[in-house]
């Protein structure tokens, strides 16, 4: 059966197609719109899949839709009710986005008119999870901003069944709270989060944590925020008042003011109290379950340095390569364990490559080189302490670029870093970059528990060689990488290792400053031509600007 | 002891007042909030 699945309308919409429980293609609507994280109707991405596939929208016999919109619905006129004056006019364009938003609406415009079938949003997390992991019994603890109602489940999975065992309902919601102060330390919530867990361990979390835990409420056993301190349930344009500013006693920052040591307190002090509550959830995950196996999902999957403390009652973790609502289109249409890969995207033969490179004949410089000289050449160059936009066969889905639409460099290097910031990605000087590492090695170099293909979990490195791609407590967002997963990429590795005898590289995502991660090769090209990146390479092709020296 | 207390009540003002300044600015930004509606 060949089954559409759909995300849309919170953030990070797109869609995947599957025949039977074998996942097709997939991508997310960013990548088409370069909007981030676009939360619109995956038009493009429908469009790219039934294109891409030969696939007719007639053909489609199911669309699976990752979440409840009459849940939904629910929740939100519950909570509009509660102040009927105050969200009169959110509650009007909330009902005009209703109307243009229908998922039918919008599936008739396409030409479909057959089944739709909707999936809790937190279960769509669940089944991503577990269906894409190796376990046959796990526990799965999802925690992200708020599905319908539910902003943390913990469920049981056993064989091909997930049952729910216990839910967190809005407004009480960890994933709600990390955006709030992100938002108080003037970076946009649902994006920031990330830069956040990277300003952390630069601050000092006893600061602010005796303020910042009095938002909690320990007296009950559950999850639960008080909102006097929030803006959630009635406003679209801020998270919190001035009463979190009196408690915090520290001015929230504008986005274009300088980060202060107490802007970098709070950030160490909101991660320690995630840390804890996070891991609070993980205890019960275990007490309830006994597995030896944890699933994780949602948006907050994404903190790895929370994610690593779950082996304190896991044997073994598992979280998939877009753990937040994008990976959701693909677990709505999952009926059982399927074996897939993160690259799922779109991908462009050589003639292509060539016919683009043709119109760039007066800007650049290319040679076709076979597979072994193409991996060789871009070895040495990384030896050379060169930047290489690392382009291969098909695009990631999910945040992470896993060595297919990468910039690479040396982790050796010490200035490295502050190049890749300052320099290529004209980003914040704080934020770190990720190894990617051969998978048999990984242990001589970081400490690890098992394999982490997804780079979404944050452990310490064993050696101090690396400092390009470690972050000042030494620690680093790891990628494992084995043969099976991206062949050409641990090649590359490999032959990086045979070089320096250090098989690492540092990789971080193809793009520059607030774009999405490249898509095709033009983008890949004129990214490369407005950027201080030394060489380009697009599948087998070695490219580099005419006036630079080789 | 009273000069301290309405130097206090002075300090907690003008900081009310800042706060209110900075989250009148946030506002304008768009979109400064995590979609939940």
């Amino acid at each position: 059966m060949i089954k559409l699945g759909i995300s849309a309308f919170y953030h990070d919409s797109a869609a995947c197609l599957t025949n039977g429980n074998i996942v097709i293609a997939a991508a997310e609507e960013e990548r088409f719109t370069g909007i981030k994280h676009d939360s619109s109707f995956p038009i493009n991405t429908i469009k790219w899949l039934l294109r891409s596939t030969s696939t007719k929208i007639s053909d489609i016999q199911e669309v699976h839709w990752y979440e409840n919109p009459d849940t939904k619905d629910d929740r939100v006129k519950t909570i509009f009710n509660k102040r009927p004056i105050k969200t009169f006019f959110l509650r009007q364009r909330y009902n005009k986005d209703k109307k243009n938003n229908s998922p039918e609406a919008l599936l008739k415009k396409l030409g479909y008119t057959g089944k739709i079938v909707y999936h809790d949003h937190h279960y769509s997390h669940s089944a991503f999870s577990y269906f894409t992991s190796p376990y046959r019994d796990a526990a799965i603890l999802t925690v992200d901003g708020v599905g319908e109602w539910e902003t943390t489940t913990i469920s049981r999975a056993r064989g091909n069944k997930i049952e729910k065992l216990i839910s967190i309902d809005f407004p009480n919601s960890l994933g709600m709270l990390y955006s709030t102060i992100t938002s108080y330390l003037g970076f946009r919530p649902n994006e920031g989060e990330y830069k956040i867990m990277g300003l952390a361990p630069y601050g000092d979390p006893s600061k602010y944590f005796n303020k910042l835990e009095k938002v909690l409420d320990n007296t009950s056993n559950k999850f639960y925020l008080h909102q006097k301190y929030f803006t959630w349930e009635y406003s679209d344009k801020i998270m919190f008042n001035k009463k979190l500013c009196q408690l915090l006693e520290l001015p929230p920052r504008l986005p274009e003011e300088p980060l202060t040591q107490e802007h970098k307190n709070l950030a160490a002090a909101l991660q320690k109290l995630y840390e804890r509550e996070f891991l609070k959830l993980v205890k019960k995950a275990k007490d309830l379950t006994g597995s030896q196996n944890l699933c994780l999902g949602g948006g907050c999957a994404y903190n790895g340095v929370a994610n690593s403390l779950a082996y304190t009652f896991f044997n073994s973790i598992h979280i998939s390569f877009a753990p937040s609502d994008a990976g959701s289109s693909i677990g709505a249409c999952l009926e059982g364990h399927t074996k897939v890969s993160p690259y799922l995207g779109p991908y462009y033969v050589n003639d292509h490559v060539r016919k683009i490179l043709k119109q760039y004949d007066s800007k650049l410089m290319y040679s076709n080189l076979d597979d072994k000289k193409i991996i060789q050449k871009t070895a040495e160059l990384l030896q050379d302490q060169k930047i290489i936009a690392w382009f291969q066969g098909k695009m990631e889905f999910g945040a992470r670029a896993l060595g297919n639409r990468s910039i690479l460099a040396s982790p050796t290097d010490p200035k490295m870093r502050e190049k890749l910031n300052y320099v290529i990605k004209k980003r914040e000087g704080f934020r770190p970059f990720a190894p990617s590492v051969i998978e048999d090695q990984a242990s001589k170099f970081f400490d690890i528990k098992e394999s982490v293909p997804y780079m979404n979990q944050v452990v310490k490195a064993k050696v101090d060689f690396l400092p390009a791609a470690t972050h000042i407590d030494r620690t680093c967002r790891v990628q494992t990488v084995n043969k099976e997963q991206n062949l050409k990429y641990y090649k590359l590795i490999k032959e990086v290792g045979r070089i320096t005898g250090i098989p690492v590289v540092l990789n971080t995502s193809f793009n520059l400053k607030d774009q999405t991660i490249t898509i095709s090769p033009k983008q890949a090209i004129d990214r490369y031509l407005s950027s201080d990146i030394d060489f380009l390479v697009i599948n087998n092709f070695l490219i580099k600007k005419k006036h630079v020296k080789r | 002891m009273l000069k301290d207390k309405v130097k206090q009540k002075i300090a907690a003002w003008q900081k009310k007042k800042e706060y209110e300044k900075k989250i009148a600015e946030l506002k304008k930004r768009d979109p400064f909030t995590y979609k939940n509606f």
